[in-house]
């Protein structure tokens, strides 16, 4: 899986590419924590180019969601395929999660 | 006219495995021609289930094999996983209550949620030293 990284002052953009399962998941993780240690407190996740996840991958959004709630910040979700939209859905974290059509009615909800 | 295909693979207990899982499963796709989003929601019941035998299935820290087999009659595709590690029947285990709050979400059980709502039917038993898993799925083709 690839990540790409955006940070504009307390906002970081992460854009998905590949697969998010087991074996992705904890360096996406990584990749979250180390930005909210470096001041993030807005994240927004691009999941245009996402073409899997797993409930590991599901597993690193709540928390990531848990931990910037904890600091008063904000997380959204974009642009997701229908049938990731689906495992999120099934598992039940779109009502509490917002996601949104697209990369820019994420940015401009910040 | 009834129209059968079998097909089965290996893959060894380690998450290293689960890029073979997707090859091996693009090649199926292709040939019993399933659709796209069908193929997804497979892989995605096969994933958790892999993922749960190789972290609580085996007691010992040696090579296993678990074992995927896959038939077609018409629109039905059975899929039988098995494994030969301790029994565990993960169809018994109580579903979480999603939709959740943020504060009440548990990521356990979670996996197999997803399995038990992605697929028809879920069942488990256990034949000799073998726990043995058949999920069953309407192919609907567009």
């Amino acid at each position: 899986m690839e990540i790409i990284e955006e940070k504009r002052g307390p906002l970081s953009t992460f854009k998905l590419q590949g697969r998010l399962d087991s074996n992705t998941s904890q360096a996406f993780e990584k990749r979250i924590f180390d930005a909210m240690s470096d001041g993030t407190k807005n994240v927004v996740i691009d999941f245009k180019d996402l073409d899997y996840i797993s409930s590991a991958g599901l597993r690193v959004i709540l928390k990531a969601t848990k931990a910037l709630k904890r600091e008063d910040g904000k997380i959204r979700l974009c642009a997701m395929q229908d049938y990731v939209k689906e495992v999120f859905e099934i598992a039940g974290f779109d009502s509490f999660l917002t996601i949104v059509p697209t990369l820019d009615d994420a940015l401009k909800s910040m | 006219m009834t129209l059968q295909t079998n097909v089965s693979f290996e893959l060894k207990n380690s998450l290293s495995e689960l890029p073979t899982l997707c090859e091996k499963l693009e090649r199926i796709g292709a040939a019993l021609e399933i659709p796209r989003r069908l193929l997804f929601e497979i892989n995605l019941a096969l994933d958790e289930l892999f993922t749960n035998i190789i972290s609580y299935g085996y007691a010992d820290q040696s090579e296993h094999v678990i074992r995927v087999r896959f038939s077609s009659e018409d629109d039905m595709l059975t899929v039988v996983l098995e494994d030969d590690g301790i029994p565990f029947n993960p169809v018994e285990r109580l579903p979480p209550d999603p939709p959740c709050s943020l504060e009440e979400c548990k990521v356990g059980g979670l996996g197999i949620h997803l399995v038990k709502n992605l697929m028809d039917d879920v069942v488990y038993s256990r034949s000799g030293n073998k726990n043995v898993l058949t999920l069953k799925k309407t192919i609907e083709k567009n």
